[in-house]
């Protein structure tokens, strides 16, 4: 082999070690062009580390004293959903963005941590005509975090902006579809939100098409924040990246993938945080591997990890918080098809579901049997209300006394999943009713968005579904899913007794009133039996001691701003 | 000389555009005839079939599908690769460029590691031959490869974590050191490859005539060994390096969904889960070109080290 040759070789070596390190520091110069400094590893000086948790801290502290420390400052690290969307209130559809959004901005009203309908950016309203029509008074005192003051316009711009049918808003309609004015703008019928009106810098007057009683529950939700025109006209398209909201946090880091850093605003309206401030951690590895290792203050157990955090096993267990969540599983049955046409067979198949069974042996109780319709923290719980327990004698009766005894259709039972194996708790249901009726249900898959096509068109004889709170109402779960006009009533149930107690619920101002009427409707559904109600979901977290305030609530409210940190607590 | 190659690299850069074409029609066609519709996931259970309609027309969905088509290579060609619609309408570029720098830093690691690590330990074997060393070194490599990714992901970082606390798990961006656990158990199953390849190259070189000039010439036994075996043998791993540069963009799904890992793989699967029709192109398309690139890149570092295969195609071959 020459000189020349062996040359030749070594130059192409050389290229192509240069191609991969030109690819390479292309790769790299983009990712990271910001000077933020990375996380302190935790300077263990500032305090003694952590001392509760016995040898193990011990061990690891031990092994490496740079892991103490994570309540040394005040701040809070939690872990974080990449958001979906950008930062604007009205594109909001998801729970991770919508977390982030309810911190950085406000509405007129807001959810405080029991879920009461609290003020906001309006101080004070009237409710007149009947419940047609609410009159907010504005505070004088709340600023943007820029510093500009906002008044009534302010408002009533976010409102068009969020009609405005060249915003495509996923979520204005199904919110605050009831103002006036909003639907024929969002239609392309009108050019101004007529039931949208300012009186005066601090007074706005919002007419709704009908009285609806859980309108300043909708007015929570994302789609109706106040955003700054003045920013949003000067910078049409990067308003999102530096959101300037009236919300108790600001945005200071939105690293993607990586992290959003969220400080205090000062001028917050309704007091400022306590947190100097909120570090989201995008990604990651295992939670609880992090929480273990002093990363981070809080994490959701998953629910391979659950069995040993439950009982006790896990050295995590000390920092176990059960939440409940204002959700529900239940099992859907068609009332327009064979046999659930029939309510003695939909009886029946409650009746023959053995759900204390599989919260014991399945889930070591991390669920709650789901006696009823609406959780036991959404407010207007009633603990009256019943669901059929289990009977499978008196389940086998009704199902010989139905039109269906003898000659049984085939029961197909669809899920929305991708594996060959169905869900343990579907293949027990699946024996339970085997076992105490003789019927043999099948199981099928099917894909997402096959599966929300499908519900929607009603062709499922019998599903496996689950609801989760939009906002906190009886009216979310019981209209919703069971008036017979409603599009998300999926089981076809009608029942005119039903729909006359909600409509008239759904108008009614008295709270104790209207949550009577939906007990009411609630058990006559849940006797009905268009669905079984399984359980209602709890929601499984760490929490670490030193976090003090951090609130169980089973839904998204603005919340960091209640929080502190207690070193001494650790 | 160099005129024949340019020729040569231009006549396969050419006939590059004709095949990533019929493959964008494949995969367009694979991707909107598939029985899922991204406007059903977006509108979720509040589905209305007038915001429906709305929202197709907005993504041009409501056209004919020889039009849509049209239409994407039309904005291909002017750089554009259309909108995300899983990603609230943020352009493919910019949902996907973000996540191939993160799997690409990790990749150009992972590679470096894998071949760092691979050859010195080939080297090693093949001077070892004839000893015990030589199969206990590869052995023990074989054995650390053979635990799959899913496995050893779960184990070393919880091993490392908690128990030894050296690590910590957050993910902080592909410069910082958080990465190197992930990064090393990415390399790792490739190492005995490339041991075993160097190995048998170095054996090959060894017994050359002027390896045995040089020893005769009376140099020292490293020198012959780093400047005449080494060297050479070397040569044939630039094609297990350009084969592999392409799998440095694709990412590894496992590492990046056990470390929480936002790169390309990752992307895909929700891509093709939600579903994002112009994530799951632009994707597909990418792969396929790097996969061209890198194959014509192999051809012309061939043609650098024999010029027989250069001459052929110059005759048409």
């Amino acid at each position: 082999m020459s000189n020349r040759t062996l040359a030749i070789m070594m130059g192409a070596v050389a290229l192509l070690i240069v191609a991969v390190a030109v690819v390479f520091i292309l790769v790299l110069s983009g990712g990271d062009d910001d000077d933020s400094s990375s996380v302190p590893a935790g300077t263990s000086e500032a305090s003694s580390g952590p001392e509760d948790s016995g040898n193990r801290s011990e061990d690891r502290n031990n092994a490496s004293p740079s892991v103490s420390g994570i309540c040394a400052e005040n701040r809070i690290i939690v872990p974080g959903d990449s958001p979906a969307t950008v930062f604007d209130p009205i594109q909001v559809g998801d729970a991770s963005t919508a977390e982030y959004t309810a911190e950085i901005f406000g509405g007129l009203v807001s959810l405080d941590l029991d879920l009461n309908i609290v003020p906001d950016i309006a101080e004070d309203w009237e409710v007149s005509d009947g419940g047609r029509v609410y009159t907010f008074f504005l505070r004088d005192d709340v600023v943007f975090h820029n510093g500009r003051r906002v008044t009534a316009d302010d408002v009533k711009y976010s409102f068009e902006r969020a009609a405005d049918p060249a915003n495509f808003s996923p979520t204005v309609l199904d919110y605050l579809g009831d103002i006036v004015g909003v639907r024929d703008k969002f239609n392309g019928v009108a050019d101004q939100v007529s039931g949208v009106e300012v009186i005066d810098e601090y007074t706005l007057r919002i007419e709704l098409d009908r009285p609806v009683s859980y309108f300043l529950h909708q007015l929570t939700y994302t789609v109706a924040y106040v955003v700054d025109r003045e920013q949003i006209e000067q910078d049409p398209d990067g308003w999102t990246r530096n959101p300037n909201g009236t919300g108790p946090f600001r945005l200071k880091v939105w690293r993607p993938l990586e992290e959003i850093i969220l400080i205090p605003n000062d001028r917050y309206h309704l007091g400022p945080p306590k947190l100097d401030e909120v570090k989201f951690s995008l990604g990651g590895g295992s939670l609880l591997t992090r929480f273990e290792n002093d990363e981070i203050h809080v994490a959701g157990v998953p629910g391979i990890e659950l069995a040993g955090v439950l009982t006790g096993e896990s050295p995590l267990s000390e920092f176990y918080r059960p939440v409940p969540q204002l959700s529900i599983f239940y099992i859907g049955m068609n009332v327009n098809e064979p046999p659930f046409d029939d309510p003695l067979v939909r009886q029946a198949f409650a009746l023959a579901s053995n759900r204390e069974a599989i919260n014991e042996v399945l889930f070591y109780d991390a669920l709650i049997v789901a006696d009823g319709i609406l959780p036991p923290t959404l407010p207007g719980y009633s603990a009256d209300v019943t669901s059929y327990g289990y009977d499978p004698d008196r389940a086998g009766e009704l199902l010989s006394r139905s039109r269906y005894a003898g000659n049984m259709p085939r029961i197909i039972l669809t899920y929305s999943g991708t594996a060959g194996d169905s869900p343990d708790r579907l293949q027990a249901l699946q024996q339970q009713w085997e076992d105490a009726l003789g019927v043999e249900v099948e199981i099928e898959a099917i894909e997402w968005s096959a599966y929300l096509r499908e519900l929607r068109r009603g062709t499922f004889q019998m599903y496996a579904a689950g609801w989760i709170a939009d906002y906190p109402d009886p009216e979310n779960f019981l209209g919703k899913l069971f008036a017979s006009d409603s599009r998300l009533n999926h089981t076809g149930y009608s029942n005119e007794q039903v729909d006359a107690l909600l409509e008239q619920a759904a108008t009614l101002q008295d709270q104790d009133a209207r949550y009577r009427l939906y007990h009411k409707a609630e058990q006559i559904i849940v006797d009905d039996a268009p669905i079984i109600p399984t359980f209602w979901t709890i929601g499984h977290y760490l929490v670490r001691d030193c976090v003090q305030n951090w609130p169980d609530v089973g839904t998204i409210v603005p919340k960091y701003r209640y929080i502190e940190i207690d070193a001494s607590r650790e | 000389m160099s005129q024949g190659l340019a020729g040569y690299i231009i006549r396969r850069l050419f006939w590059a555009v004709p095949v990533i074409l019929s493959v964008s029609i494949l995969v367009f066609l694979l991707v909107r005839l598939a029985p899922i519709d991204p406007i059903d996931s977006l509108l979720g259970l509040r589905y209305d079939e007038e915001m429906a309609e709305r929202l197709k027309a907005k993504y041009g969905y409501d056209r004919p599908l020889h039009i849509q088509y049209l239409k994407y290579v039309q904005n291909l060609f002017q750089g554009d690769l259309g909108v995300s619609t899983r990603h609230s309408d943020f352009s493919v570029a910019e949902v996907v460029i973000p996540k191939v720098r993160v799997s690409a830093g990790m990749g150009v690691m992972a590679i470096a590691l894998a071949f760092g690590l691979g050859i010195p330990v080939g080297v090693y074997a093949a001077l070892m031959r004839g000893t015990p060393i030589d199969p206990l070194t590869i052995g023990s490599w074989l054995l650390i490869d053979s635990i799959p990714v899913f496995v050893s992901a779960i184990w070393v970082p919880w091993f490392l974590a908690l128990k030894l606390g050296w690590i910590h798990l957050a993910y902080e961006g592909v410069l910082h050191p958080n990465i190197l656990v992930p990064v090393l158990l990415m390399s790792l199953p490739g190492v005995a490859g490339v041991a075993r390849l160097m190995r048998a190259s170095v054996i090959q070189v060894i017994s050359e005539d002027y390896v045995r000039t040089a020893r005769a010439k009376g140099l020292r036994e490293h020198t012959v060994v780093i400047t005449h075996v080494v060297r050479n043998a070397l040569l044939p791993m630039i094609t297990v390096i350009g084969l592999s540069l392409p799998g440095i963009f694709t990412g590894s799904l496992f590492i990046e969904l056990i470390f929480g890992i936002p790169g390309i793989a990752a992307e895909a699967l929700a891509a093709v889960r939600a579903p994002d029709y112009d994530v799951m192109l632009g994707l597909s398309l990418f792969i396929f070109v790097l996969f061209i690139l890198a194959n014509i890149a192999i051809d012309i570092a061939y043609g650098f080290i024999d010029p027989r295969v250069r001459v052929g195609a110059a005759k048409g071959g």
